[in-house]
């Protein structure tokens, strides 16, 4: 299934499930291989290697007392079943999983009313049954952001199968585009995202929940192609190795842009600073993040992008050149590093950066970058 | 052949849970195939102590108990490993199904996939699918830094740890000396807070930004650790979120919609430009700047001295 996490075959992970099976195993008699894979999470391959060791435990120390258990391959059988099998106790780790995994869900502002009431009761008789494994669990938090009214457009959309009309605010080229969309599903990844198929550029196209502008449930009944769903665990936005190169040089105030931006390489330069060689679909989309970067680093390829940029600032300065622009602002040296904020008042902390940092995280970047889901208009 | 290591754990395990006295480690090697087939003393103590362990970190609690010749023998009493009684409806369970399925870090998906096996041996109901209880919700919680698993250990078991650590601005890393408190995932990202003791005070790291290996110190923690540790705060206050100002600017019309979102009045002048208030925190001059020039920032003087000086440094380029 699509968007499965990755399932590490370790042999803690077969002990801890082993011990389970063998208890799940005394209740049901005679149970399908098929059912107990999908009880357990897990395919029919690695439950029979689990079947293949399991006869080979015993159940006391005098030996002698192997687990007979067996398979047919369709249904499977324990023909001396033992009272050792009872349901264990839950690990510190596994109330850890469990429960800041529950807690994240259960913020969700587009989740329905009634899931997150069963999660939340569920939550809490975890946490009981944990006892003092849970505690340690507060040590770990995630919050996942998404746009409430929005979410629940899309949610609902999706599940009357039904066509949208969005605003969307594309930050490359900081324009906001209408287009009719057939939602297929809903990712939070940080951020929340719908994946649907686009009517206007005919193609797959992620939006973010949080620049959709406006949106309207259609009549119309969503009919998105059948399309295989990506595996986003390796990220949303994957640059493609047929887009253009391009070349930023930062200082040691612009390293941020390695820890937003995919990219094929960062070389050390001797100042601190970085080369970073990355791929856009649509470098004239970059003229953002070279006004952004200002004295802490340039565009070194593609030119065109350097220029436009450089055309931008002079542009903008040309407003403040009035009679109530240059005074104030002429004043200040060009060379005082008064202009980042890392020792303002109140600035946060060292895991802090500075005012270098884009204001709406990652995505907001990649998106702006690589949004060729958000692009071909 | 060796035999599998989760078959001697399971062994180890069952023997362990079977028993109602304790069994000296001389029993368990005559009854525990793969400990028979040790090579020496020393390797036989050394898996054994390790198999301990890993079966502790599952979750079994194993007790060490001395009987009257001083001879250790051990036990893992039914009564202080059974799960206590939970019943849970087809609703709960679908929802902690689609909960236990967030991970993509290796360690906490086998962790909440174990947690949900546990209770699926005690009855949990399964016939539901989550993720079509849940509708086209599929949340992920990512976990790409590299520094994760081993601060969560460490904030787990309350050990010190030392890392290396570069500031967003800073071209070389610098050694941090910390008591780790607790990890927040907010915005898709990692960050740590705790005591830095080179510093003496909270700080918030991010987790991207420590370079190289993290590794746990001996020793107690030195400052009292907080009920309530808000990561988050921090690292909005940082990221602009929290604004105690607010900056009069000009936009061009049509333009700058996530600035229009964000305004608490948009007033419209007629000649191509609409003024608008905006929040005015951390990091707003250079977001403003991105606009190029279709933004024209009117007060305050600081902000808009900001703005022009950041847009001369690329007019120069």
């Amino acid at each position: 299934m699509a968007g499965k996490p990755a399932k590490p075959t370790n042999a803690l992970d077969q002990t801890r499930r082993m011990l389970s099976l063998v208890t799940y195993l005394r209740e049901r008699p005679g149970a399908r291989v098929e059912d107990v894979a999908r009880a357990f999470g897990i395919t029919e391959d690695e439950l029979i290697s689990d079947l293949d060791v399991l006869p080979l435990c015993g159940t006391s120390f005098r030996g002698g007392d192997l687990l007979d258990i067996d398979t047919d391959g369709d249904r499977i059988w324990w023909h001396n079943p033992d009272d050792v099998a009872e349901p264990l106790r839950i690990a510190a780790d596994e109330a850890t999983a469990l429960l800041v995994a529950a807690r994240a869900v259960s913020t969700l502002p587009g989740l329905r009313e009634g899931d997150r009431q069963a999660l939340l009761r569920a939550t809490a008789k975890v946490e009981a049954a944990s006892g003092e494994a849970a505690g340690a669990s507060a040590r770990l938090s995630v919050t996942f952001e998404s746009e409430g009214g929005v979410f629940a457009d899309v949610d609902r959309a999706i599940s009357e199968r039904r066509r949208l009309w969005i605003r969307y605010y594309s930050p490359s080229r900081d324009e906001l585009t209408e287009r009719e969309i057939d939602p297929i599903r809903l990712v939070s990844v940080g951020h929340t995202y719908v994946e649907a198929w686009c009517r206007r550029s005919e193609a797959r196209r992620t939006f973010r929940l949080d620049r959709v502008a406006e949106i309207k449930i259609l009549d119309e009944a969503s009919a998105p192609p059948e399309v295989e769903l990506r595996d986003l665990s390796e990220g949303l936005v994957q640059p493609a190795a047929e887009d253009p190169e391009v070349v930023v040089e930062v200082g040691p105030g612009g390293r941020w842009v390695a820890e937003y931006y995919p990219h094929d390489s960062a070389e050390e330069l001797p100042d601190g600073g970085l080369r970073i060689t990355l791929r856009a679909p649509d470098p004239a989309s970059l003229r953002r993040l070279a006004l952004r970067l200002g004295r802490e680093g340039r565009i070194v390829s593609p030119v065109e992008v350097a220029d436009s940029a450089r055309q931008a600032a002079r542009e903008a300065l040309a407003a403040y050149d009035g009679p109530q622009g240059a005074g104030d602002a002429g004043d200040r040296p060009q060379d005082v590093p008064g202009t980042t904020r890392d020792g303002a008042p109140g600035a946060p902390l060292d895991g802090g950066g500075g005012a270098q940092r884009p204001d709406d995280g990652p995505h907001g970047v990649h998106d702006g970058l690589y949004g060729r889901q958000e692009q071909g208009l | 052949m060796a035999i599998a290591k989760a078959e001697r754990l399971m062994n180890l395990a069952l023997c362990l849970l079977g028993t109602r006295r304790p069994l000296s480690k001389r029993e368990l090697r005559e009854s525990i195939e793969a400990y028979l087939e040790a090579s020496s003393d020393d390797s036989f103590n050394r898996m054994f102590e390790r198999d301990k362990d890993d079966l502790r970190e599952l979750g079994l609690v194993i007790e060490t108990v001395e009987n009257l010749d001083g001879e250790v023998g051990y036990l893992a009493r039914r009564d202080s490993n059974r799960l206590p009684p939970i019943t849970l409806d087809a609703e709960e369970a679908a929802a902690l199904g689609l909960a236990a399925k967030v991970w993509q870090q290796a360690r906490l998906a086998g962790a909440a996939s174990g947690a949900l096996q546990k209770l699926r041996a005690a009855g949990l109901p399964e016939d539901v699918d989550p993720y079509e209880a849940h509708g086209a919700l599929e949340p992920r919680i990512p976990v790409h830094e590299a520094a994760f698993e081993p601060l969560m250990l460490a904030c787990r078991d309350r050990r010190p740890v030392a890392f290396d650590y570069r500031k967003a601005t800073a071209a070389r890393p610098e050694p941090r000396l910390v008591e780790p408190w607790a990890l927040e995932c907010w915005r898709g990202h990692w960050y740590l807070a705790g005591w830095d003791r080179d510093r003496g005070a909270e700080r918030v790291f991010r987790l991207s930004r420590i370079t190289g290996k993290v590794r746990t110190r001996g020793g107690k923690y030195t400052a009292q650790v907080p009920d309530v540790v808000t990561v988050r705060e921090t690292v909005a206050s940082w990221a602009g979120d929290i604004a105690d100002r607010s900056a009069l600017i000009r936009l061009r019309s049509g333009s700058g919609y996530p600035l229009r979102a964000k305004a608490a009045s948009v007033r419209e002048l007629g000649d191509g430009w609409d003024e608008l208030e905006i929040p005015y925190g951390h990091g707003l001059d250079a977001w403003l700047v991105e606009f190029g020039p279709d933004v024209v920032v009117l007060e305050p003087a600081e902000l808009r001295a900001d703005v022009v000086d950041r847009l001369r440094a690329v007019a120069k380029g």
